[in-house]
């Protein structure tokens, strides 16, 4: 409650102190309710260090999870921890986390430098050193030689860098980010996920969300996946891919004979069913995608089938979903 | 970090700065402040015209006593310090002139041709008793330009500037202060930082004070030159009435801050505190009136925000016009000639015009103390009106999940 009368960058208590002996991130148990809505239910996490990417369809809890962890909505129950402290009682642990928020909304009329200027000073740096800091932010994403145009110029990419210079400005150990991916083009997704990489290589806690896997693939293997407010697998992207396979995976193969390639296609030992979808589709079920795409391209090319398309209609997070919850 | 430089200065130009600048930018770059500002003061100075208009008109003398002469015989009257005391001058010679000492005192008071004046502490008025022929035709024009002046700095300076720019300036520039950032979402990135919700409420207010106190000085010294060079007096400026200029200024800004701060926490209470702000400035009109027309020393009025601020400039008023009192006293005697009111079959004393506005205008401080320390008390209070409300602004927006 009591204002940082040093203003040295510590809210509450100006002699807090990280416990080092905690998780970076935790949380215990946490549930939150909007309503009758359970948008968090029971969820328990401890982690630290590394880049650790949060996967779950809209809804699934996600932004809910990372509100919490910056304070902006109280648990409904169970215990949130930034580096032991409570972040809704107290602001201090900030001093150490930067933030990019899901949302678009930036300050439009402001230069991305000034922007990143006036928020390093929230974290109790001078006027001087903010200026210092930020010019390093902004050239670390890359955003140096247009940094003095207003923000409303910028193009989504470079918003979504504006927004995660300014939370690196004061050169945080947590690192959260809330979607920083989407709706950015090709060249600003590399950018990006080059940047988290190296935030995880330096041995900062990065906590990255997204609703699509493969992103997430690329920046890490350390994965929580979020599914109605529960948490429904973590550990290793490889592990979970391994229980993936455990299940069917469907091909859907796109052709002008249908049931002609089902008979070739059958002879493969890891195809366990096929099904006529509609015209000129055939759908393969399997428990070894690997395999079956292994042998594939062999059997069309020896029976001279014409194939105009081959997708994997589960390699989405909603099939994994299903797969891991059970239908759910 | 912190053993570099340790001035106060220093330690304030990290958060505390940093969040004032940025809602002073904030607010020169919106269109809406612009207008709300441009807007009140072309509001001010069209009342400007009505005043110079009134200013630089003829006014017709009237020949009070019916003796064929205009303005013969005007008012001789020193400030009325003590409860009783004789006033006045037969600057026409009829009341000297006359054959015996009881025609030369008529009021009985053993002084010959002069006003006795005597408070009447029961009915709280000057009882006022002239012997005939002591300034009984006075100068209409000479009294209708001071009485007008007055009425009009006071009239503008009370209800247009300390209550209605007092009160919309807020309402427009205060209430969305931290309501428009929670909306927008932009709010997450003051959130996310290491810095308590109740210095982020009261950086704002800094910032919002930043833009309009300088605006409330530039009006109020815009009009105190313009009223001053064109108000009536010998000299080429009215130098007194910069005090009273100064002590509007003053509960202005002080009310603005309360004001402020009030409609702030509106908004953070709820996303349409801007109703709440509406229904709060209409119970402060209310006192606003009860505060003029009750003359100032209503005791209803202390439970609102601009009762304060109107007792500022009612304290300023009477340290700097120590003769307004006098001024109003005289110009409701008039030259002491009744007339039968035939409604109610009293006679009453004919008021100067101009005499009846500046008495409706002004008020007592109406505390029971010096003036200096009334001007004060009032201002320690409209502060601590702000801090209470910091205080449980905080409070709210601290408990307030920003989603």
């Amino acid at each position: 409650m009591m204002p940082d009368l040093d203003q040295h960058g510590h809210a509450e208590t100006k002699e807090w102190t990280p416990d080092v002996k905690a998780p970076v991130v935790m949380l215990d148990r946490v549930s939150k309710q909007y309503g009758r809505i359970n948008a968090l239910n029971g969820v328990s996490l401890g982690i630290s260090g590394g880049v650790t990417g949060i996967l779950g369809m809209n809804g699934a809890g996600k932004s809910t999870l990372f509100k919490l962890l910056m304070g902006k909505l109280r648990a409904s129950s169970g215990a949130v921890r930034l580096f032991g402290t409570d972040p809704w009682r107290n602001s201090a642990p900030y001093s150490r986390v930067g933030f990019v928020p899901e949302h678009e909304k930036l300050h439009d009329w402001m230069t991305a430098f000034d922007f990143v200027v006036t928020f390093a000073r929230l974290y109790g740096l001078t006027r001087d050193e903010a200026k210092v800091e930020a010019t390093r932010v902004l050239d670390f994403v890359d955003l140096k030689d247009v940094m003095h145009k207003k923000i409303g110029q910028y193009s989504k990419g470079m918003r979504q860098r504006v927004k995660i210079a300014h939370a690196l400005v004061n050169d945080p150990d947590l690192i959260i980010l809330d979607e920083p991916l989407q709706g950015c083009d090709p060249l600003a997704r590399t950018t990006i996920m080059n940047v988290i990489k190296e935030l995880g290589r330096m041995g900062r806690t990065v906590l990255v969300s997204s609703h699509i896997l493969h992103e997430i693939e690329r920046i890490t293997e350390q994965i929580v996946i979020l599914h109605r407010g529960r948490v429904v697998a973590l550990g290793n992207s490889h592990a979970i891919r391994e229980m993936l396979d455990q299940h069917p995976h469907k091909i859907l193969l796109e052709c002008n004979k249908p049931k002609d390639v089902a008979k070739s296609i059958m002879d493969i030992d890891e195809v366990t069913g096929l099904h006529f979808v509609s015209d000129g589709k055939l759908l393969i079920e399997t428990r070894h995608l690997g395999v079956v795409h292994q042998q594939l391209p062999d059997i069309i090319v020896q029976n001279g089938h014409q194939v105009t398309g081959i997708d994997n209609p589960d390699d989405d997070l909603q099939s994994i979903l299903r797969y891991l919850t059970g239908g759910f | 970090m912190s053993s570099k430089m340790d001035t106060i200065w220093s330690k304030l130009d990290r958060k505390a700065t940093a969040i004032s600048e940025f809602t002073m930018r904030q607010y020169r770059t919106r269109v809406s402040t612009w207008a709300i500002m441009i807007a009140a003061f072309l509001a001010l100075f069209l009342m400007l015209l009505f005043y110079a208009e009134a200013m630089n008109s003829e006014v017709e003398a009237i020949d009070n006593d019916n003796d064929g002469l205009f303005n013969e015989d005007d008012f001789d009257w020193d400030n009325l310090g003590a409860y009783n005391s004789s006033v006045g001058f037969d600057d026409d010679g009829d009341c000297t002139n006359r054959t015996t000492v009881s025609q030369r005192d008529t009021n009985d008071n053993n002084i010959e041709c002069d006003i006795k004046i005597v408070w009447n502490a029961i009915s709280e008025e000057w009882v006022i008793e002239g012997d005939i022929g002591v300034d009984e035709d006075p100068d209409e024009e000479k009294y209708v330009k001071e009485a007008g002046h007055r009425a009009f700095i006071l009239g503008i300076g009370k209800f247009g500037i300390v209550y209605l720019l007092g009160i919309f300036l807020p309402l427009f520039l205060a209430t969305g202060l931290v309501r428009e950032e929670m909306s927008s979402g932009t709010m997450h990135y003051m959130l996310a930082k290491p810095i308590a919700r109740g210095e982020i409420l009261l950086y704002r207010i800094i910032g919002y004070l930043g833009i309009v106190w300088p605006y409330i000085i530039v009006i109020c010294t815009l009009l105190c030159v313009f009223t001053g060079l064109m108000g009536p007096g010998d000299g080429f400026f009215r130098w007194a009435d910069i005090g009273v200029w100064m002590s509007i200024a003053w509960a202005t800004m002080m009310v603005t801050l309360v004001y402020g701060m009030i409609f702030c926490t509106f908004g953070i209470l709820w996303k349409n505190g801007v109703v709440l702000s509406i229904i709060f400035a209409v119970w402060e009109l209310g006192m606003a009136f009860v505060a003029l027309f009750s003359g100032g020393d209503s005791p209803i009025q202390h439970f609102s925000v601009i009762g304060w601020g109107l007792t500022i400039v009612d304290s300023g008023v009477a340290m700097a016009w120590a003769d307004n009192n006098t001024l109003i006293t005289m110009g409701l005697w008039g030259g002491g000639h009744e007339n039968m009111d035939w409604w109610s079959g009293f006679s009453e004393n004919e008021p100067l015009p101009g005499a009846e506005p500046l008495s409706a205008f002004t008020g007592n401080p109406g505390l029971g103390i010096s003036n200096w320390l009334s001007f004060i008390l009032s201002t320690l209070i409209l502060i601590v009106q702000a801090a209470v409300t910091w205080f449980i602004g905080q409070a709210i927006f601290k408990g307030k999940e920003v989603d």
